[in-house]
């Protein structure tokens, strides 16, 4: 499904008679978006501006000279060690500048990273507007804003650091707004306590080529997961078994290949009907087709004999079968409603209830698909938004019950994503979808199997209990 | 780092080497290719250490530019010499570590036992590099000129597979990495900037260079290893061209930056396009014992290493020094001689900067301190290839040969030798002193 407007804005001429006439119109950027394996040098020569004077110096330092990247730091005083270090580690020197220097002529920066750890008080905000209202013009289309903060649920925070902390979220929410038509993304991270060393995972992949749909996020960072035994950032699924659902088509589909492609061996599971595409997949994935209808009563047990057979069990499960059995609440048959919620969230919590007794390893990561429409309502889908709900409260709820296990549980909310569904929906409803977001764009499948596949690997482990949006900032929801 | 558990039954000695003189290309060798510069090193080193011609085993050659038409050099080399036909032969490349390549795997035969004296060394000739046609006329004229009956129609067929007439063109060769495009020079100008190393520091070292080896030069030090060419039209070539026992930092500070504007490198600090080979004799402690040759150095260790082409092209021997090192079981203090492969006074001094970090050493090796700091004063006592110049084939063998002549005076006990390669491909070898 192609974007009109997108397509439209990468034409030459088209690019020459806005320019000519000054028409204010803001055109979607083409986003970029990565191909293929996650690469060892993410940022590879990528200036990535980093406001210091928080906490994070030193993960900061060597997370982006492995990533590649080239940091300019802004730092009052003398610059912290730690970036000289990783400088002269991985040949990436720093260079520093003065908190009140102008950014360098013709500096095209791929990311501003802000590290807000140290901020304390309402006063001290005021940074955020050092930092960004001289810089921001150097950030290069298709940039990235990082916000890092401390969590301000952290026990011992003073409601005054607290409130500090969460007016950062604020400011990026409305900053991801002001950059979005540029194809910029702008992200808050809150680094709990203890969960220092989990930041790099998370800010290289933000700052990669692999989250350019999400933006005007939060992330919160958390120690409950235990570390896995070794994080690689490339092939991190090697010699790991998963599971997809739904995976014959559109984001499932997209997700086999997205895991398939880190090293995993995928199940790709869809219902009865659909072997000949699901086949196709599990085929072009190396995988291995699974037809069962997940609502039925003997889901679980079917599995397991699945993996039974296999002699292993699960390293990786995601739900991301899905159904839309749209009405108005009034004219909605009870059918209808069964079937979305036993699809959607049902066969969520009972196959996973049931694989966690037996078939899911230590270290495993689940990844559930809710919806923007679950977060905020859509007229008609009282049933879907009901379920994809669910699926919030269940990740938050299942997460501290497993992370001894060392299991991460998360859950992702698509936006407006261009698939076979979204190509039948009247076309000015399409077009206002789209066009209500950040990026005004709509997003592709890979998208959200790149974010799926993110949190599926080992180095997300600062993340669970959380669902995170990917949606191209859509201005609806939470 | 796992050291050997198994005690050698065998090992493999270097009883001695010869080099051709080493030249700008395009200049007195252009008339002779690999084969003639290899043939030329290995006969001069046959003579000077006459092994009965039915000891020898096998041939190991290394090369870069490998001739299209007889890409085992090896084999080449010693049926133009009038070897036995027994002496089997291989050809190796792994770019600039070719030449040691070859050598490893000779030492690695001997070891194994499955020869006792084996001829290891390399050859290039830039001079000689073929022009290649591009694919296209080659898709196009190959089924003619390979498969059977051609009627005049096939002719027109050709054309139309030519169509559109464009790429038809030769392209300029070029020392381009295949994977990036980029151009060995350009690489390691961007590790100069990345590891900070000043224009001014590499000038520097370039001049120490040239001074190291004219001063080996005059004092008769590679008289050892370096043999008399007869070139074609008769010319007899004694001495290294490339060596310049007079230049200064001040003369190389008016050279222009070659590869970037604004740049460090220059011709000045850089290798230059060379043709040569060197030949080295390898053998069993035993088999030299018995035939009543004494044995310059033995080898403790090889390791190799590779790293993204695209990151930090030559900073291979940072990895695989540490790494031969500690496989030696030893530290790069206790080592007496260092030898690196100078493509780039910028790489080099790129190099010596990692091994001398402490967070290099945290970061990349898995080590708490750094490596070490590598005396001057036994650093590329003779020179290196910024003034000798690098035939790519060659340079290993050439390395061996002048650290094993080194060795065998006595005054020291090991020797590391490094050495980068395209593809980021780093080799590294640990040389001991035969008592």
């Amino acid at each position: 499904m192609s974007d009109f407007l997108v397509e439209l804005n990468q034409n030459p001429l088209f690019q020459q008679v806005v320019k000519q006439l000054g028409l204010p119109l803001p055109m979607p950027e083409k986003l970029r978006r990565g191909r293929g394996p996650w690469p060892a040098l993410p940022l590879a020569d990528a200036k990535v501006v980093v406001f210091s004077g928080g906490r994070l110096d030193a993960e900061l330092a060597d997370g982006l000279a492995r990533a590649g990247a080239s940091p300019h730091v802004v730092a009052a005083g003398s610059l912290p060690s730690a970036w000289r270090a990783a400088g002269e580690a991985w040949g990436r020197p720093p260079v520093a500048h003065g908190p009140t220097d102008a950014p360098p002529e013709g500096l095209r920066a791929h990311a501003l990273v802000f590290d807000g750890t140290g901020l304390e008080t309402p006063t001290s905000l005021r940074a955020l507007y050092d930092a960004f209202n001289p810089w921001l013009s150097s950030l290069a289309r298709g940039g990235r804003v990082v916000v890092l903060g401390r969590d301000p649920a952290e026990p011992g925070l003073s409601a005054a650091q607290a409130s500090t902390a969460t007016a950062l979220e604020g400011f990026t929410r409305s900053l991801a707004k002001e950059v979005g038509r540029r194809g910029a993304t702008a992200h808050t991270i809150f680094v709990g306590a203890g969960a220092e060393a989990r930041l790099s995972p998370l800010v290289r992949f933000l700052l990669s080529d692999r989250s350019s749909f999400l933006t005007g996020q939060p992330w919160i960072l958390d120690a409950r997961v235990r570390t896995p035994a070794a994080i690689h950032f490339t092939r991190p699924l090697e010699g790991r078994l998963a599971l997809v659902t739904g995976a014959a088509r559109g984001i499932g589909e997209a997700i086999a290949h997205a895991l398939s492609a880190e090293g995993a061996r995928v199940l790709c599971l869809d219902r009865p009907g659909d072997e000949a595409p699901l086949a196709q997949v599990a085929q072009d994935v190396g995988g291995e087709p699974i037809t069962l209808d997940i609502t039925a009563p003997d889901a679980a047990a079917r599995l397991k004999e699945d993996l039974a057979r296999l002699g292993r069990p699960l390293d990786i499960l995601v739900h991301n079968a899905g159904i839309t059995r749209d009405k108005t609440l009034a004219r909605m048959s009870h059918a209808y409603w069964d079937q979305a919620v036993a699809v959607n969230l049902g066969a969520v919590v009972t196959l996973t209830d049931a694989l966690l007794q037996e078939g899911l390893a230590d270290d495993a990561r689940i990844v559930c698909l809710s919806s923007v429409s679950g977060l905020a309502g859509n007229v008609g889908q009282t049933n879907y938004s009901a379920s994809k709900a669910g699926v919030v409260g269940y990740v938050r709820a299942l997460a501290p019950q497993v992370a001894d296990r060392g299991i991460a549980v998360n859950a992702v909310a698509p936006g407006f994503i261009e698939t076979r569904l979204t190509a039948a929906m009247p076309a000015a409803t399409r077009e206002v979808a789209r066009r209500l977001s950040a990026l005004g764009q709509g997003g592709e499948p890979r998208d959200i199997a790149d974010l799926v596949c993110f949190l599926s690997s080992p180095g997300a482990y600062g993340l669970t209990g959380r669902s995170q949006r990917a949606c191209g900032g859509m201005f609806i929801g939470a | 780092m796992a050291t050997r558990k198994t005690p050698r039954a065998r090992r493999a000695v270097v009883i001695g080497g010869v080099r051709t003189p080493f030249l700008k290309a395009f200049t007195d060798y252009t008339r002779m290719d690999t084969i003639a510069l290899g043939v030329a090193a290995t006969r001069a080193l046959l003579e000077r250490f006459p092994v009965p011609r039915g000891e020898l085993d096998a041939l190991v050659w290394g090369g870069v530019i490998l001739p299209g038409t007889a890409p085992n050099v090896g084999r080449e080399i010693v049926l133009d010499l009038g070897l036995p036909h027994e002496v089997e032969a291989m050809t190796v490349t792994r770019a600039c570590a070719s030449g040691l390549q070859a050598v490893a795997l000779a030492v690695a035969q001997i070891e194994r036992g499955e020869a006792d004296v084996v001829v290891a060394g390399g050859s290039d000739s830039t001079s000689n590099a073929e022009i290649k046609l591009p694919q296209k006329w080659v898709h196009a004229l190959a089924p003619l000129a390979l498969g059977g009956k051609v009627a005049p129609a096939d002719y027109l067929g050709v054309l139309a597979q030519l169509a559109p007439f464009t790429d038809l063109l030769p392209t300029r060769p070029r020392i381009a990495e295949r994977t990036t495009g980029e151009v060995m020079g350009e690489a390691a100008e961007r590790m100069a900037a990345r590891n900070e190393v000043d224009r001014a520091s590499q000038d520097a070292f370039a001049v120490q260079s040239h001074h190291r080896a004219a001063a080996a030069m005059a004092s008769g030090r590679f008289n050892d290893e370096l043999c008399v060419v007869e070139t074609p039209d008769g010319q007899r070539i004694h001495a290294d061209g490339l060596v310049r026992a007079d230049t200064s930092v001040e003369k190389l500070a008016k050279l222009r930056p070659v590869f970037a504007k604004n740049g460090t490198l220059t011709a000045g600090n850089s290798t230059a396009l060379t043709d040569g080979a060197a030949s080295v004799l390898l053998m069993s402690e035993e088999k030299a014992r018995a035939l009543g040759f004494t044995p310059r150095a033995a080898f403790r260790s090889f390791a190799f290493s590779g790293v993204d082409p695209g990151d930090q092209l030559l900073m291979g021997p940072a990895l695989a020094m540490p790494k031969a090192l500690a496989r030696a079981g030893l530290e790069l203090s206790q080592v007496s001689l260092v030898d690196l492969h100078e493509a780039f006074a910028a790489q080099v001094l790129s190099v010596l900067k990692m091994l001398a970090s402490d967070a290099f050493a945290q970061a990349r090796l898995g080590r708490d301190r750094a490596v070490g700091t590598v005396d001057p004063a036994r650093l590329n006592i003779h020179g290196g290839s910024l003034a000798l110049g690098h035939p790519f084939g060659a340079t290993g063998a050439r390395m061996v040969t002048t650290m094993a002549n080194e060795l065998a005076q006595g005054d020291h006990e090991t020797a590391v030798l490094g050495i980068c390669a395209a593809g980021g491909l780093g080799a590294a070898a640990v040389l001991e002193r035969v008592a």
